[in-house]
């Protein structure tokens, strides 16, 4: 990530080189290769729309090219002159979005969290429902004084297929013997989708709900599944807090603790392994190492590492609200990425995102390709026996 | 160009080929913030149609039909120079050659590699590394930059010093000639390499290359203060003539060191001359002899110091990122010449009267590129956003080039903007030798045209001295508090 302060978009538009660090690492210029879908081609028109005043090229056409982005930041990482391109590109999307002119999906997105509190069109109050087989479904309602919340997310919560997820990390954290609790209907949407689609203000008053509801309850520890929520937690919804000590973990570096700890024991596991960097948790979110522990803590494992991993790991193409606007585009991305889980001959590859894998178990239905893809939460609760 | 053809290419290559206003905007500019302002009513930079071929036979294909109706070619692919080498001038096609890219065969006996030619510099070194080799040398903007392209623009920088240009590494290019015709080129064919070595995209569109690996061997990074810059260049000197030559080195004059400080890109600080980033590549016996030479010169010279080897090694890895500079601009602009090593400290210090004279902040750096040579490049900050006087403020640009010449420098890569420089770039007979060569590969003119051989009527050299010096004139008088 850059290392230089986001200054406006103006300035940061001016500062951009166009030297081209940024195309050839962008997963939406891979696919698309055309310029104006590289970083270097949005900023250039971005410059010229709000730096140089140039209104008239703020067409439907460079709209729809600015929400083709994940926000892997991949493009930040090659900046030449550190522009925090993830952050510009929100900023982007909230200029348009101010101007009315934001792409179709992201209105209905918006209808979604004005009406529900999350981004489907279930209601907020069924958040808990994914909870029905796990042996005590109260005991998960928001209790006050517990040791830890767990933000499960709206994925995560409404999705029957990433609710394995959550299935998975609330038996790890029983047989773990944590007192744990989740926020129930009272969670909120983490903010990520607002801020992703250029509303940061609604995405604030998310965020304020979230954090003033774990305030309530006095739990000081909030671990999250979902990178993105994660992201938010740690790094925007901060601002609520006002002193109040909270600490944020993903799951996987809590989870890791644990099995440091000898709080889990992990089994014998035959396969070979490989493991996805989620962006929002990676790249964006510095969490590289514990799931990696995690995964060569269990015996017999054979971890290899994909091409292109750590700071350099490729898009899966699930990010930005992307699938929202272009949905094809964001299978393209995920089909090069699988292209590299193939070279490594694993048998499963294991990610700490749910989208990620949503994205992964699609492309690998479309291909035939004999891979199988699990949560880390998964692996972890398969190892256990 | 005609209906026909037009509507023929956009049925042919579908989805790559494009005429949207918004894509050929941007096929209308490189790296060089020029404003419209003065780019527009002098020429057409906006092409007709953008074209993404993928194969060899379809850039012949296209050369044929364009040749056949005069239309002009562009070619581009990394468009990482700033003297719109890759822009059209006269309108036509662009042709976006980024689809020409990976490695077609690597040949370890013979130590070889032959790539597609928009394959870039990063993604060919990230091919070679696992398999213990590694490129000879590569572009400051290796990350972008492509092997072709760097081919037809001098291909010095970084690994020079050590292994010569990239037109000695290269044995064989496949050409697509104008008329269509598709060579493979040697140094014995005829035409040979050595036409292409500063063709700039005017002779042909270079397809593939095959080009010499060496081994990816242990790196040794030292870093240096030269207080002085007069003696710095006797060190820079002995080092090149040491029995271990540096594989790369980097000068950076105390106002580029400062102003990456004062940027917070850097903490290095110091107060005169300059820093010397030297990078040794070899067998461990010759990195040991090169440290053991280096401790010893800086033993021998108390105006030379030695910084400790993580900030050495710090700098080889923002070897690509000189232009975070650009962060205390926002623009930048630069002027980038060769230039003679010996002469590298009274260019600085006639560098720093200019930068008095104007009342303005100068900043340089300096590649060691051969024994002799340097590609020297020296900046300021401007802002583009106030148009009247970015302009006149273009004008010290050949004031720095002027600086230059007065101690052998002359600009590097030509474009459009260094059309003006030609005598000062080539002798006659060299201008005369690749305009035959021009002449007899593109009898049409239609590859990338208004380019390298000849300046245009309101660049041409009287009209510009005497435009530059005018602006330069205004810019002394009133711009020293811009």
């Amino acid at each position: 990530m850059s290392n230089q302060p986001y200054k406006t978009l103006e300035q940061e538009a001016l500062i951009c080189a166009r030297c081209g660090y940024c195309r050839n690492v962008c997963p939406v210029y891979k696919v698309v290769g055309w310029e104006s879908a590289s970083p270097r081609g949005k900023l250039s028109l971005a410059r010229q729309i709000f730096a140089l005043n140039d209104q008239e090229k703020l067409t439907d056409e460079f709209i729809h090219r600015m929400s083709q982005c994940t926000l892997c930041a991949a493009c930040s990482q090659a900046c030449s002159t550190d522009i925090d391109l993830r952050c510009l590109y929100m900023d982007l999307r909230e200029r348009v979005a101010d101007m009315g002119k934001a792409p179709k999906g992201y209105k209905a997105l918006w209808a979604n969290l004005e009406a529900n509190r999350n981004i489907t069109t279930f209601n907020n109050k069924d958040r808990l429902d994914w909870a029905q087989d796990v042996d005590d479904p109260e005991q998960l309602e928001a209790r006050e004084g517990a040791e830890v919340c767990y933000f499960v997310g709206c994925v995560s919560s409404f999705f029957p297929q990433a609710s394995e997820v959550a299935l998975s990390v609330s038996e790890i954290l029983t047989k773990a013997k944590i007192d744990f609790t989740t926020l129930g209907g009272d969670e909120w949407c983490c903010g990520f989708p607002l801020l992703a689609s250029g509303r940061a203000d609604e995405a604030r008053t998310f965020m304020q709900h979230n954090v003033e509801r774990i305030k309530a309850l006095g739990i000081h520890t909030v671990i999250a599944s979902c990178p993105s929520c994660h992201h938010v937690w740690k790094h925007s919804a901060a601002e609520f807090l006002d002193g109040y000590k909270l600490e944020i973990h993903h799951t996987s570096e809590y989870i890791a603790r644990l099995i440091k700890e000898s709080r889990l024991s992990l089994g014998e596991m035959q396969a070979r392994i490989t493991y996805h960097d989620p962006c929002d948790l990676g790249r964006n979110g510095g969490v590289f190492q514990p799931p990696r522990d995690i995964i060569q803590a269990i015996p017999g494992v054979e971890f290899i590492e994909l091409a292109h991993n750590r700071m350099q790991s490729l898009c899966c193409g699930g990010g930005g609200n992307l699938q929202t606007v272009d949905a094809d585009l964001a299978s393209a991305i995920t089909a090069m990425r699988l292209e590299e889980i193939r070279e490594t001959g694993a048998d499963i590859v294991v990610s700490a995102c749910q989208q990620c894998e949503q994205m992964l178990k699609a492309a690998i239905r479309k291909t035939g390709l004999s891979v199988r893809v699990m949560d880390l939460s998964q692996l972890i609760l398969e190892a256990l026996g | 160009m005609s209906k026909i053809l037009y509507q023929s290419i956009q049925k042919e290559f579908g989805d790559r080929a494009s005429s949207s206003p918004m894509e050929r905007e941007l096929y209308s500019r490189d790296l060089g913030p020029v404003p419209a302002l003065l780019v527009d009513p002098l020429f057409h930079t906006m092409p007709d149609l953008i074209v993404r071929p993928r194969t060899t036979e379809e850039v012949a294909n296209l050369m044929r039909c364009c040749s056949a109706e005069g239309i002009p070619i562009t070619p581009r692919a990394g468009a990482t120079t700033v003297f719109f080498n890759a822009v059209p001038v006269k309108g036509g096609i662009v042709m976006d050659l980024n689809g020409f890219s990976g490695v077609v065969d690597l040949n370890e006996a013979d130590m070889t590699v032959t790539v597609k030619a928009a394959t870039t510099w990063s993604d060919l070194e990230a091919y070679l590394n696992p398999r213990g080799l590694a490129c000879k040398s590569m572009p400051s903007s290796a990350p972008s930059a492509t092997v072709g392209g760097w081919l037809c623009m001098m291909g010095c920088g970084i690994g020079s010093l050590k292994y010569g240009s990239l037109l000695y590494q290269v044995r064989t290019i496949e050409v697509v000639l104008p008329d269509g015709k598709v060579q493979r080129i040697s140094r014995k064919t005829n035409p040979s390499i050595e036409w292409f070595e500063d063709s700039e995209g005017t002779l042909g569109i270079i397809t593939e290359v095959e080009l010499e690996v060496r081994m990816l061997t242990t790196m040794k990074h030292f870093l240096l203060h030269l207080s002085d810059n007069r003696k710095g260049v006797q060190i820079i000197n002995k080092l090149i003539g040491a029995k271990v030559r540096p594989y790369n080195m980097h000068f950076s004059d105390q106002y580029f060191v400062q102003g990456l400080k004062n940027l917070g890109i850097s903490d290095l600080s110091i107060d005169a001359g300059g820093l010397l980033i030297i990078d040794y590549e070899g067998s461990a016996e010759e990195l040991v002899e090169a440290g053991k030479f280096v401790q010893q010169l800086v033993k021998e010279n108390t105006s030379v110091t030695l910084f400790p080897e993580s900030e050495a090694e710090m700098e080889w890895e923002e070897r690509f990122k000189s232009i975070r500079i650009k962060r205390g601009g926002p623009a930048v602009l630069g002027g980038e010449m060769w230039l003679p090593v010996n002469s590298i400290p009274a260019y600085l210090e006639d560098i720093g009267k200019m930068a008095k004279a104007f009342g303005m902040n100068l900043i340089s750096y300096a590649h060691i590129v051969s024994p002799k040579r340097a590609t020297a490049m020296t900046m300021f900050f401007a802002e583009e956003t106030k148009t009247l006087q970015y302009i006149i403020n273009l004008s010290l640009l050949k004031k720095i080039q002027d600086v230059g010449y007065r101690h052998g420098g002359y600009p590097y890569g030509i474009g459009l903007w260094n059309t003006p420089y030609l005598r000062r770039i080539y002798t006659s007979s060299q201008l005369r030798d690749i305009r035959e060569h021009k002449k007899k590969l593109d009898i049409r003119g239609i590859m990338n045209p208004g380019k390298v051989y000849r300046s245009p009527f309101m660049l041409n050299a009287l009209n510009f001295y005497l435009g530059m010096e005018a602006f330069a004139l205004i810019r002394r008088i009133f711009g020293k508090r811009w």
